[in-house]
């Protein structure tokens, strides 16, 4: 491994913690205030809608179909990887006949 | 500040909890060390970032621009463009993780991404005062993500195709199953149609995963300052 390389990979390393260590840092300085926890408690529905929309939209109809099945499944069973597995399954059928 | 516990069986739960992922994680390690030789990282230097970064969207994207001398700027910028999100998911595990020493704090911090954030989402209100079962779930994947790595390192040419069994949906299906699990009905809907619109909108314009955070930050915002 080159001296290049060896500062390549640490630099990234370093970049990523930071990444995954800044949020927890910060809030430390942040009073946790009814605001500031309704802020925290509605980042997951929040994140996880500005994941999979841009995710979904770069998606056929194989993926669409999965996110039916998955969507469906779950509220019918409430089941979450009975539900995250059939929608795989479906996706990657979808994928073999489109 | 409640108190947290730091407990063996809550680092097994994670590990348990977090297994039906590694099926997924695997492969794309193995795509990883794959892909890495003719993209001029020696097998050391593949295996060593896996490691270190626990990255895959930014390992890939890393791949993309990789070239001889390794253009630093590039690089970096898409390791910070592919891991802004977890900002948002450290924040949110402040109240959780608040009261563990920072060496275990902030070690169970490296091991963070989307499954076991989403698993700690999932568990949270009710089973979530264990603070072990970050670093449990965790290390799951990032066992097979580098065991994985290692694999396709030596195994070189022989191609993975994890799309093919559809893994890369993998992901995606359990963040929509824990979505509708969190779905508290009307409250829900302005913070989703939010971060969607944002989302797409900014995905749409640069072309890049800075949607993930502007639809996060702005739909979040909106949570914030709904009526309750």
């Amino acid at each position: 491994m080159s001296p290049d390389l060896v500062i390549a990979v640490a630099a990234m390393a370093v970049v990523t913690f930071v990444c995954r260590a800044a949020g927890y840092f910060a809030m430390g300085y942040v009073p946790l205030t009814p605001r500031v926890c309704a802020w925290l408690e509605a980042i997951p529905i929040a994140t996880l809608g500005a994941v999979l929309a841009p995710a979904l939209a770069r998606g056929g109809l194989p993926e669409f179909a999965g996110f039916a099945v998955a969507l469906i499944v779950m509220r019918l069973t409430g089941r979450d990887f009975l539900a995250a597995g059939l929608a795989v399954a479906v996706v990657a059928l979808g994928r073999a006949l489109v | 500040m409640s108190q947290i516990s730091f407990t063996w069986s809550g680092f097994c739960a994670g590990f348990a909890a977090a297994a039906p992922f590694t099926v997924g994680v695997l492969p794309y390690g193995v795509a990883f060390g794959v892909l890495a030789g003719p993209a001029g990282l020696d097998p050391a230097a593949a295996t060593a970032m896996s490691a270190l970064v626990y990255s895959g969207s930014a390992q890939f994207v890393a791949l993309q621009v990789w070239a001889d001398p390794v253009p630093l700027a590039a690089v970096l910028f898409a390791a910070f463009a592919m891991n802004a999100r977890y900002v948002l998911y450290g924040a949110m595990l402040r109240p959780h993780l608040a009261g563990l020493t920072p060496v275990r704090a902030y070690g169970s911090l490296f091991f963070l991404a989307d499954a076991n954030w989403a698993l700690l989402v999932r568990d949270g209100q009710a089973g979530g005062a264990d603070g072990a079962f970050l670093l449990g779930s965790g290390l799951a994947m990032y066992l097979a993500w580098t065991a994985g790595t290692l694999l396709g390192v030596v195994l070189g040419p022989v191609v993975a195709a994890p799309e093919k069994f559809g893994l890369d949906f993998l992901l995606i299906a359990f963040f929509v199953t824990i979505l509708v699990g969190l779905w508290r009905g009307r409250r829900d809907v302005a913070p989703l149609v939010t971060a969607v619109a944002a989302a797409l909108a900014v995905d749409w314009l640069t072309q890049s995963s800075w949607g993930v955070l502007a639809g996060g930050v702005l739909g979040s915002l909106v949570g914030a300052f709904r009526p309750r």
